[in-house]
C-alpha cells in the first residue's frame, strides 16, 4: 500500500489557554490513503471540526504525530452563502487562488479558470456573476472549485451538502464523486449525517467526545455497528430517510 | 417594484447644486469678498447684492462663496487624513487583534474622552491658529472615530469561512485586508465619512467661531458666523445666508450617504 496522505497518531488537542484550556481531541488515530474518501462522523462538539483544523494546519496546540503529506490541502466549507466573497465575481474568486500560487500571467489564468469550469458543472456565463446572483448548488460547485483549482490533492470537506435540499445534495456528493476519480483526490469528510457518508465515503470513522470510538470500512461499520454510539448514529439517520 | 430611492435623489441634487455653489465661489465672486464699500454699509437683499451687505459693506453672497470653498477644503482635508490613518489603524488592529490591537484603542478611547474641539483648541494654542493647523488637529482628532468603525466591521469578517478560505489558499495578510474584506466594509465606512464629513464642516465652522480657525483675510462660513453675532438682529442676513449654505451643505451629503447606504443594502 502506497505511503497514506494523512497519518495521525495519538493525537490531543487543545483550544484556550492557562485555566481556560481544555481538551478537544484524545488519542485520535486515523490514516487516510492516497484516492481514499474517509468520513468523520459525530454530532456538534465532538471534536470533528477540530481534526479538520489540525489537517490543515490551523491548530497549534497539539502533542502526538501529525503527517500531512500534501502540499497545501484546502478545505470545502458548509454554508455557500459565507464562503464566497459577496463583492467578487466567480472570475475572480475562481483566479484568486492561483494568483495567490503565483501563476502571474492573467491570460494563463483565465485559461485554466475556463478548462476547469465543465470539471465542476458550470458554464462561462457564470464567470462574470456575483455569488449572490447564482444558487446554493452553484456556489457550492463554486466553492469546490476553487478549492481544487491550485491542484490540490488533499480536500477536507465540512457538510458540503448540509446546507443543501436533498436533490441539490445527491447532484453535489456525485460530483465530488467523480472529481475524486478523475483528479485523484483524497477526501476528509466531516458530516453528522451517516446515510450522506455512506454515498462518498469507503471508510468511516465515528467520533464522540473528542475520541474515534470506532472506525474501518463502511459496510462493515453500517452492518455491524459494536459501539453503542454508532447504533444510535445509525438509527437516527434511518429514521430521517 | 422598489421604492424611489428618494434620499438618494434629493440628497445627489442637493449635493451636486452645493459642490456648484461651492465651485463657482473658487473662480468667480461677483464682487472681492474683502472689498468695502461705504454706500452699501448694512444693505439690506437686493438685486445688485442678493445676499445684502455686512455692516462695513462686504458683499455677503462674495463672502459665502468665498467661505463655502475654505470650508469645503478644510472639511475635505480633514476627513481625509481622518479616514486614511483611521482606515489602515482600524483594518490592522481589527484583523490582527493582539496587544498591540488593545493598547491602540485605549489610545483611542483616550483621545475619544475629550470633545475634538476642546483638544483642538489646545493644540491650535500651542502652534497657532492658521488653515493648516486647523486641518492637522482636527484631522489627527478624527482618526479615533474611524479606526473604531473600521476596526468593528473587520472583526465582523476576519472569522468569515471566505477570509479563511483565502488564508488557506496561502493569500497574504495584506491582501486578504485590503482586497478580500475592505470591499465589504464599503457600505458602512460610506455612512462613516458622511457623517464624518459633516463633523468636519462643523468643527471647521466651531473653531472659526471662537476665533482659532483660519485667518480673518481668508473667511471661512464660521468666521463669517462669529463675524456677524454681533448684527444678528439688525442685519440678519449676514447670518442667515452662510448658516444657510452650512445647513444645505450637511443635509446634502447626510441624505446622499443615506441613499448609498440603502441601494447599496438592497443590491447585497
Amino acid at each position: 500500500m502506497a505511503e497514506p496522505i494523512v497519518r495521525i497518531s495519538h493525537l490531543n488537542s487543545w483550544y484556550g489557554r492557562g485555566r481556560a484550556r481544555r481538551q478537544v481531541l484524545r488519542d485520535v488515530s486515523l490514516e487516510l490513503a492516497p484516492g481514499q474518501a474517509l468520513g468523520v462522523v459525530g454530532e456538534s462538539g465532538s471534536g470533528k471540526s477540530t481534526l479538520a483544523k489540525c489537517v490543515l494546519g490551523l491548530v497549534t496546540d497539539i502533542t502526538g504525530t501529525l503527517e500531512v503529506n500534501s502540499p497545501r490541502p484546502q478545505m470545502v466549507f458548509q454554508d455557500p452563502y459565507g464562503s464566497l466573497n459577496p463583492t467578487k465575481t466567480v472570475g475572480w474568486i475562481l483566479e484568486e487562488p492561483l494568483r495567490a500560487a503565483g501563476v502571474r500571467d492573467r491570460a494563463a489564468r483565465r485559461q485554466r479558470v475556463r478548462d476547469f469550469l465543465p470539471l465542476v458543472g458550470l458554464e462561462e456565463e457564470h464567470l462574470a456573476r456575483r455569488p449572490a446572483q447564482l444558487s446554493g448548488g452553484q456556489r457550492q460547485r463554486v466553492a469546490i472549485a476553487a478549492a481544487l483549482i491550485q491542484g490540490s490533492k488533499l480536500i477536507v470537506l465540512d457538510e458540503p451538502v448540509s446546507a443543501l435540499d436533498v436533490t441539490l445534495q445527491a447532484q453535489i456528493l456525485q460530483l465530488l464523486a467523480d472529481l475524486k476519480q478523475r483528479l485523484g483526490l483524497s477526501y476528509l469528510f466531516i458530516s453528522h449525517d451517516l446515510a450522506v457518508v455512506y454515498q462518498l465515503c469507503s471508510h468511516v470513522a465515528v467520533m464522540t467526545g473528542g475520541e474515534i470510538v470506532e472506525a474501518g470500512d463502511v459496510d462493515e461499520i453500517y452492518d455491524h455497528p459494536r459501539h453503542e454510539y454508532t447504533k444510535k448514529l445509525l438509527a437516527a439517520s434511518l429514521a430521517l430517510d | 417594484m422598489r421604492r424611489k430611492n428618494w434620499y438618494l435623489t434629493i440628497g445627489l441634487i442637493l449635493t451636486a447644486c452645493m459642490l456648484l455653489f461651492t465651485a463657482l465661489g473658487i473662480f468667480w465672486t461677483p464682487y472681492s469678498p474683502t472689498a468695502v464699500s461705504a454706500p452699501d454699509r448694512k444693505a439690506p437683499p437686493c438685486t445688485a447684492h442678493p445676499f445684502g451687505c455686512d455692516q462695513l459693506g462686504r458683499d455677503i453672497l462674495s463672502r459665502t462663496l468665498e467661505g463655502a470653498g475654505a470650508t469645503l477644503t478644510i472639511a475635505l482635508a480633514v476627513l481625509a487624513i481622518g479616514a486614511a490613518c483611521g482606515l489602515v489603524i482600524g483594518a490592522l488592529c481589527g484583523y490582527f487583534g493582539g496587544p498591540a490591537d488593545a493598547l491602540m484603542m485605549r489610545l483611542c478611547d483616550t483621545v475619544a474622552a475629550f470633545p475634538s474641539v476642546l483638544l483642538a483648541l489646545v493644540v491650535l494654542a500651542v502652534t497657532g491658529p492658521g488653515k493648516y493647523n486647523v486641518i492637522w488637529a482636527l484631522g489627527v482628532l478624527f482618526i479615533p472615530s474611524f479606526a473604531r468603525l473600521v476596526r468593528g466591521e473587520f472583526l465582523q469578517y476576519r472569522d468569515r469561512d471566505f477570509v479563511r478560505s483565502a488564508r488557506l489558499m496561502g493569500v497574504g495578510s495584506l491582501r486578504v485586508i485590503f482586497v478580500h474584506i475592505l470591499p465589504n466594509t464599503w457600505p458602512t465606512l460610506l455612512s462613516g465619512l458622511t457623517i464624518g464629513f459633516n463633523n468636519a464642516v462643523l468643527a471647521e465652522a466651531s473653531m472659526s467661531y471662537l476665533g482659532i480657525g483660519v485667518s480673518p483675510s481668508e473667511p471661512s462660513l464660521g468666521y463669517m458666523l462669529k463675524d456677524a453675532q454681533g448684527v444678528l438682529f439688525t442685519l440678519p442676513w449676514c447670518t442667515v445666508f452662510p448658516g444657510l449654505v452650512v445647513i444645505l451643505l450637511i443635509l446634502g451629503v447626510s441624505l446622499l450617504g443615506e441613499g448609498v447606504r440603502a441601494r447599496m443594502g438592497v443590491a447585497s
